[in-house]
């Protein structure tokens, strides 16, 4: 079996059992208040809250031991965590047998939390690593047994909870010991198996994710070859039809005149395709897109300039309202320029004649929330999870307006998410949608 | 009425820009490539240049504008350059001397190419002169 150490989510456990740790020195205390109290049975209780403070100090130390390397990023953090690990779980099956050694010894029905510990480091620690912390926690139960039954440590007994002295009964002795070190190791066996497996399915996953994206890559590249070439002829065909349009090349006769016109309308249509489809293609092939400190305000005039006229046209009512703290933010202006407008142009599309679309662009300390609503046709149901998709367009939409590349909420996606930010839609068909997007400044 | 020098190595679309401008009454001689249009730019003397940024290379059409620039002679004359540059290559030039993407051409045009627009932009550049 090979020694398949976890990698990148073996920090996020780290945390994981810090947080746990919490839980136990809380239910240390509870446990000792509860036993002392509600069934009355005598405990040692200072050197009990002592090893929960003690617990409590070194758990304080990991973590933020765990905080500063996660800060300074060490070349190979996870062998560091992992040697982390090692230690804490040590250090735990320390504290617990210590705990038991001053409430009752082997008497001690706790004895079997040990399970959980080694159950922890098979799941975060390598196979041998846990055979090992097992092997640990056998040396230290059986120390502790041995040194009580031969009175070289004192016993501490449950005063009203088990009154004959059981630690000094071979016969039990012996018999809770084998029990409890086959448990253990049966327990690692299990565990780590399950876990060994886990991590093997976890890996070949991520060697096939990468894969995909490598193939992905491929197409893309090729989508971006073929799309430019046609986009250059295309670009060649209308440039010659619209001299002939225009009747430089001599008059035309009205049949002529029309299906040049027809022609160069389709044209249009396609370039405008290819164009959204290299545009999509592109961003999705750069690593990382360009960002500098721009003028979110001075980007939304822009918008609100482009987006007024075509408002106008259909009878639409545009308004549009910014915080004031909203200036400056960190980005590719273009693509964020256009992702906006787009949403606007998209609104004014959907929505009927006398609607409303309106823009409401508000400060979030430190991201920017630009929502865009309408009384539109609106997005049925069951289009609305599909809706950013690729070449996707909803049924309401594609009944009202034949023409549409499905690219533009792609588009607008690919860009805010390429700026860690977030961009959703709700939306009732027939009422209208609302269009949302959070950038980070 | 100018003389008018056009670089390209895309002989359709060469030819319907000729059409258009010689349809107001412009001079028009053409180069298929940015040696050709070194050499012409010395011999015609043109009044504008049209230049191509994606001839041949990518990129082909900078060259040749900083030889233009370079080269007695033509060194005012002005240069119209077409561009796909903004969906092709993603690049962000700027036309302010001392940046980085500095260009020594005084207009961009942006394929596809509407006659109107090639001929305001002619008439401006050749009014400046």
């Amino acid at each position: 079996m090979r020694n398949i150490a976890p990698q990148e989510g073996l920090v996020e456990r780290a945390y994981w059992l810090i947080r746990l740790r919490w839980i136990a020195v809380a239910g240390v205390v509870l446990t000792v208040l509860f036993v002392e109290k509600v069934v009355n049975v005598p405990l040692e209780s200072f050197a009990l809250y002592a090893i929960a403070v003690a617990i409590g100090l070194y758990n304080s130390a990991f973590f933020s031991y765990l905080n500063r390397i996660r800060k300074t990023n060490p070349p190979n953090p996870a062998t560091i965590v992992n040697r982390v690990a090692n230690v804490q779980i040590s250090s735990d099956l320390l504290s617990l047998t210590a705990l038991i050694h001053f409430s009752g010894g082997v008497e001690n029905p706790f004895i079997f939390y040990f399970i959980f510990h080694v159950i922890i480091a098979s799941i975060l620690l390598t196979r041998r690593a846990s055979y090992f912390q097992a092997t640990f926690a056998v040396f230290l139960f059986i120390s502790m047994v041995n040194l009580e039954y031969f009175n070289v440590l004192r016993h501490y007994s449950l005063k009203g909870f088990i009154d004959s002295s059981l630690y000094a009964n071979s016969i039990y002795v012996s018999g809770i010991s084998l029990v409890f070190i086959s448990t253990l190791y049966l327990a690692v066996y299990m565990a780590s198996s399950i876990s060994v497996k886990l991590r093997q399915r976890e890996k070949s996953l991520e060697e096939a994710n990468l894969l995909l994206e490598e193939k992905d890559r491929i197409k893309s590249n090729y989508v971006l070859r073929v799309s430019h070439d046609i986009k250059e002829h295309l670009s060649t065909i209308q440039g010659c039809l619209d001299p002939v349009l225009q009747e430089l090349t001599g008059e035309l006769n009205s049949g002529q005149k029309d299906l040049i016109r027809r022609a160069v309308h389709r044209t249009g249509k396609l370039t405008f395709f290819v164009k959204a489809l290299l545009e999509i293609t592109r961003i999705k092939l750069s690593r990382e897109i360009e960002m500098s400190r721009f003028s979110l305000r001075k980007t939304i005039d822009n918008t609100v300039n482009f987006v007024e006229a075509k408002a106008k046209d259909k009878d639409i009512a545009f308004n549009y309202n910014l915080d004031p703290g909203v200036d400056v933010i960190k980005g590719a202006q273009v693509y964020i320029e256009e992702t906006i407008a787009n949403l606007l142009a998209n609104s004014v599309k959907y929505t009927p004649r006398g609607g409303k679309v309106d823009m409401e662009i508000r400060d979030r300390g430190d991201s920017v929330l630009i929502q865009v609503s309408d009384t539109g046709i609106g997005i049925p149901k069951v289009d609305i999870p599909n809706i950013f998709g690729e070449f996707y367009r909803a049924g309401n939409a594609r009944a009202l307006e034949r023409d549409g590349t499905g690219l533009g909420l792609a588009i607008a996606k690919e860009v805010v998410e390429r700026h860690n930010g977030k961009i959703w839609v709700e939306s009732v068909e027939g009422k209208g949608s609302i269009f949302s997007i959070l950038l980070p400044k | 009425m100018a003389n008018i020098l056009i670089i390209d190595d895309d002989p359709d679309i060469v030819e319907a820009m000729k059409i258009v401008l010689e349809s107001k009454d412009h001079r028009v001689s053409i180069a298929k490539n940015g040696e050709e249009g070194l050499k012409k730019a010395k011999l015609d003397k043109p009044d504008l240049i049209i230049l191509d940024v994606m001839m041949e290379t990518m990129g082909k059409g900078f060259e040749v504008a900083k030889e233009l620039r370079k080269s007695q002679g033509h060194k005012d004359s002005p240069i119209l350059m077409l561009t796909a540059i903004k969906e092709s290559t993603g690049l962000d030039f700027k036309t302010e001397a001392g940046d980085k993407d500095w260009l020594p051409v005084d207009e961009y045009l942006e394929k596809p190419l509407k006659p109107q627009e090639l001929i305001l932009k002619v008439e401006a550049l050749l009014e400046k002169r």
